[in-house]
């Protein structure tokens, strides 16, 4: 197509998430119990890619997470532990 | 025990950014947040408080801004704050800062009680000198160990910390008052909690001391009193780095894979044969 | 540790620093009660996101001065629709007439109405996260948050749309993944001359601007532009349970952040941000169908729900409207609790008010008004035939090299070409239509 912007890349989530403040807990707020009541769907749908398939196993990292609660909502209840983090950390918004 | 625990209010730098066209750090827009390493002196002083009772007081030299960290430090449970606070005091090295501190203590000691134990994290985030435990102790002319993972009273007036090197972990016996300095992640830092926080806005145990108060000679404090010049600041250059994603079914294969490819790699397998085998 | 003058009751205890919590908070501390608002972020608004337009209406009818005094960016004055397929964009252009709506930060206007709720008295803890509404024989009697209590005549839950503490209640059910959607945002750091002049806006002049076509992948939901002060908020929204089924199929090609970033280097977007860069990014859950997402019951003896938690947002596809009614369901809250001390205190029966009031307001009018959007919204008719015919009429019109067909020709081919009928298509909608 014309006219169109030259050198413009889409950022890795890696490097979109570096512009995101997190003031990041010692403590995970997120956890997984039971892989089998947490859908592998979420490597592709969590917004911070915060899940990802090594081999078979579906694993997580809460330091990125955006607190939208999406994995909670297509999780069994049994599947994942998920709560807010305490004493205000995880991610501070600014301009949203 | 009456326990002075420092504080320093730090831009987030997870959130800073490096423009690498100017050369700059970006810190527009960047919170503040209470220094992480200072968070296991912060426990240590309440568990300690905890066990022997007596009361914790948080200080900080800083903007009227570090407020919201000293409400922080209340909503863990510490029972009052100080914030030394002056334009005066802007622009302090460490020795300055450390002078201030000092001086703040002292004050503590003489109107509010004696002080027993001041304790500090092991630095700051954003300049990561270490310098302020030791000259804090300095100026108070008070015993002082750095290093350290946990502390108990042993006998009249004297503490016992625990200090891990790389090879062991040291005791030490000191008499109070005295200054200690924790160790990164030595302790982990409880929540905050809605009592304590409540208390903490409610109650405002928030005492502010300017220059006014404190009565220091300007020439020791702030820019003025700082003898450490910054000549020059090489940043790092950018190292661009190779990323290669192996996902094996069997983890033997990612642990046999990571190591052909270190050693196939020719500026890391000498260092590699020489550091296991001493091979030159 | 010495206690001593700290409360361990208060009038109202209020969850959640959003616009419902504290609009709800600021009347009752404005009306002599004492009011303690308990917030998990650090500070109100640093947990908040959301597109970027504000209804000021509603608004001011708590904050009068609102025009002058809340962090406004710019007023709306030229709303945008665009359809997008295939690297083709047809564009509505609608001026407006006059000025309904602002474009700011929820982040700033969260923390300037939780600002306002404590100026009139009311007491904001934040950094704490609330962890159970405590009952005692079928009655709210307060909150838990770690090992401590507290107590209140009555608890405001505005805690937004994961209401988690609505779900231990036992007055949510949980959440199902067809009523959410799902919205991510970048925040681009154009700066205010840039905006200005290449979105044709004057100073404090403002642009809401939405995006339909394949930019979803398929997935019902849609884009957003809101032209802040200096800089643009960029976003998507996304069905949760469309995208999941997209996901699980094989047919969602991209991870969620990267169909972002592909609509911020889209060739035709991208001019207006080619050269800012990226200050921000980050996600937060919205509710699909507002009636479907109410919870079992909004009030209880000693409790009021109010905000997203209570299902209280308007979100019609091309509109998301959920803080004014926010704020206005928290400020109905406040009255109907007024009223009810006024008449013995916040039982069950004296509550039924707040929902009386909530029925009689615009806020439960509009919901019924537009509860058939919901179906159109999960109808992919709507969401990708729609931009590929239109786009395709536009191409054929506009892309002819000799011969032009006429409007309707252009129409009927690219009807053909999407293998949909005219009536079929004409049918469906009006389905959905008469059930708006
Ligand atoms: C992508 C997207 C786009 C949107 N676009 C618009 C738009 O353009 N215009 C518009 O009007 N609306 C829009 N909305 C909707 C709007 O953001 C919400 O409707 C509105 O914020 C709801 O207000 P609330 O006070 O009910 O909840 P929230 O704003 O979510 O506030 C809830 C508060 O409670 C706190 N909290 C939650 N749980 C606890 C707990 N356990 N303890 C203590 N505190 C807690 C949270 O930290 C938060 O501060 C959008 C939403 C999304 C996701
Ligand atoms: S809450 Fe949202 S951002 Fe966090 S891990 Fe779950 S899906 Fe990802």
């Amino acid at each position: 197509m014309s006219g169109e912007v030259k050198g413009l890349r889409p950022i890795k989530i890696e490097d979109l998430l570096q512009r995101t403040v997190y003031d990041v807990d010692e403590e995970p707020h997120i956890e997984i119990i039971d892989e089998r009541g947490v859908p592998k769907e979420l490597v592709k749908l969590c917004p911070c890619s915060c899940y990802s398939m090594v081999g078979e196993r579906l694993l997580y990292s809460y330091e990125g997470c955006l607190e939208c609660g999406l994995c909670r909502v297509l999780s069994e209840p049994w599947g994942l532990r998920w709560e807010y983090p305490k004493s205000g950390r995880g991610v501070q918004y600014r301009f949203t | 025990m009456r326990i002075v625990v420092g504080i320093k209010w730090v831009p987030n730098t997870q959130a800073v950014r490096f423009d690498p066209k100017t050369g700059t750090l970006i810190r527009a827009g960047v919170p503040s947040i209470v220094n992480p390493h200072d968070f296991p002196a912060i426990e240590l002083a309440l568990r300690l408080r905890d066990n022997y009772g007596g009361e914790v007081i948080a200080i900080s030299m800083a903007p009227p801004g570090a407020i919201q960290g000293l409400e922080h430090v209340l909503g863990m449970g510490a029972d009052k704050a100080v914030l030394l606070t002056d334009r005066k005091f802007a622009g302090a090295d460490t020795l300055a800062t450390s002078y201030v501190l000092a001086k703040g203590i002292e004050k503590i000691s003489r109107e509010i009680g004696p002080v027993d134990l001041a304790i500090f994290g092991h630095e700051t985030i954003d300049s990561s000198t270490a310098h302020i435990g030791a000259q804090v102790a300095s100026w108070l002319g008070w015993p002082y160990v750095y290093y350290v993972r946990d502390a108990k009273l042993v006998g009249d007036g004297v503490i016992r910390a625990l200090r891990q090197t790389e090879k062991a972990v040291e005791e030490y016996d000191i008499k109070l008052p005295a200054v200690l300095a924790t160790a990164i992640k030595a302790l982990k830092p409880r929540p905050v909690r809605l009592s304590y926080k409540l208390r903490a806005k409610l109650e405002k145990p928030i005492i502010i001391w300017t220059n006014d108060d404190l009565g220091l000679d300007p020439r020791c404090t702030g820019l003025k009193g700082s003898p450490t010049i910054v000549a020059n600041i090489t940043w790092m250059p950018e190292v661009p780095r190779k990323k290669i994603v192996y996902k094996p079914k069997d983890p033997r294969d990612a642990a046999r894979w990571i190591l052909r490819q270190l050693f196939t790699d020719e500026a890391v397998a000498p260092f590699l044969r020489k550091a296991l085998w001493g091979e030159e | 540790m010495s206690n001593s003058n700290v409360p361990s009751k208060f009038d109202v205890v209020v969850v959640g620093a959003g616009p419902a919590g504290s609009s709800a908070a600021y009347l009752l501390a404005k009306a002599g009660f004492k009011v303690l608002i308990v917030e998990r972020g650090r500070g109100a608004g640093t947990k908040e996101l959301y597109g970027g337009k504000i209804y000021a209406p509603p608004l001011r009818e708590v904050w009068p001065n609102l025009d002058k005094e809340a962090p406004i960016h710019r007023w709306v004055t030229t709303e945008r629709l665009s359809f997008v397929w295939k690297g083709r964009v047809t564009t509505l252009d609608f001026k407006l007439g006059r000025r309904v709506a602002f474009t700011t930060y929820l982040t700033e206007m969260a923390k300037w109405m939780a600002d306002k709720a404590v100026e009139a008295g009311a007491v904001l803890v934040d950094e704490v996260r609330v962890d159970e509404i405590i009952t005692e024989g079928g009655k709210v009697i307060g909150i838990r948050s770690g090992p401590d209590k507290l107590y209140a005549d009555i608890v405001v839950d505005a805690e937004g749309v994961n209401r988690i503490l609505l779900e231990k209640l036992g007055l949510a059910e949980k959440i199902n993944p067809d009523t959410v959607a799902l919205g991510v945002k970048e925040v681009i750091n154009v700066g205010k001359k840039a905006i200005e002049e290449r979105l044709l806006l004057t100073e404090n002049e403002g642009m809401a601007w939405l995006l339909m076509g394949d930019i979803t992948q398929g997935i019902p939901g849609g884009g957003f532009i809101y032209t802040m002060k200096d800089t643009i908020a960029l976003g998507l929204v996304l069905h949760i349970g469309k995208a999941y089924e997209a996901a699980k199929s094989g047919a969602l090609k991209d991870t969620v952040p990267m169909m972002l970033e592909k609509l911020r280097v889209h060739p035709y977007f991208s001019r207006i941000w080619r050269d800012a860069d990226v200050l921000e990014y980050g996600a937060h859950m919205t509710i699909e169908g507002g009636l479907r997402y109410m919870p079992k019951k909004l009030y209880m003896n000693g409790l009021v729900v109010v905000g997203d938690a209570a299902g209280l947002l308007l979100n019609t596809g091309y509109t998301i409207r959920g803080v004014d009614f926010a704020v206005y369901s928290g400020k109905l809250a406040a009255e109907a609790i007024i009223k009810a001390f006024e008449n013995g205190g916040p039982t069950e029966e004296n509550l039924s008010l707040y929902e009386h009031m909530l029925k009689q307001s615009f806020v439960y009018k509009e919901l019924v008004k537009h509860s058939g959007i919901v179906k159109m919204m999960e109808d992919p008719t709507f969401f990708t035939k729609l931009p590929a015919i239109v786009n395709g009429m536009m191409g054929k019109l506009f892309e002819a090299d000799y011969e032009e067909p006429t409007v309707l020709e252009a129409l009927l081919e690219s009807f053909r070409e999407e293998e949909m009928s005219l009536t079929r298509f004409l049918l469906k909608m009006f389905s959905v239509v008469s059930r708006l």
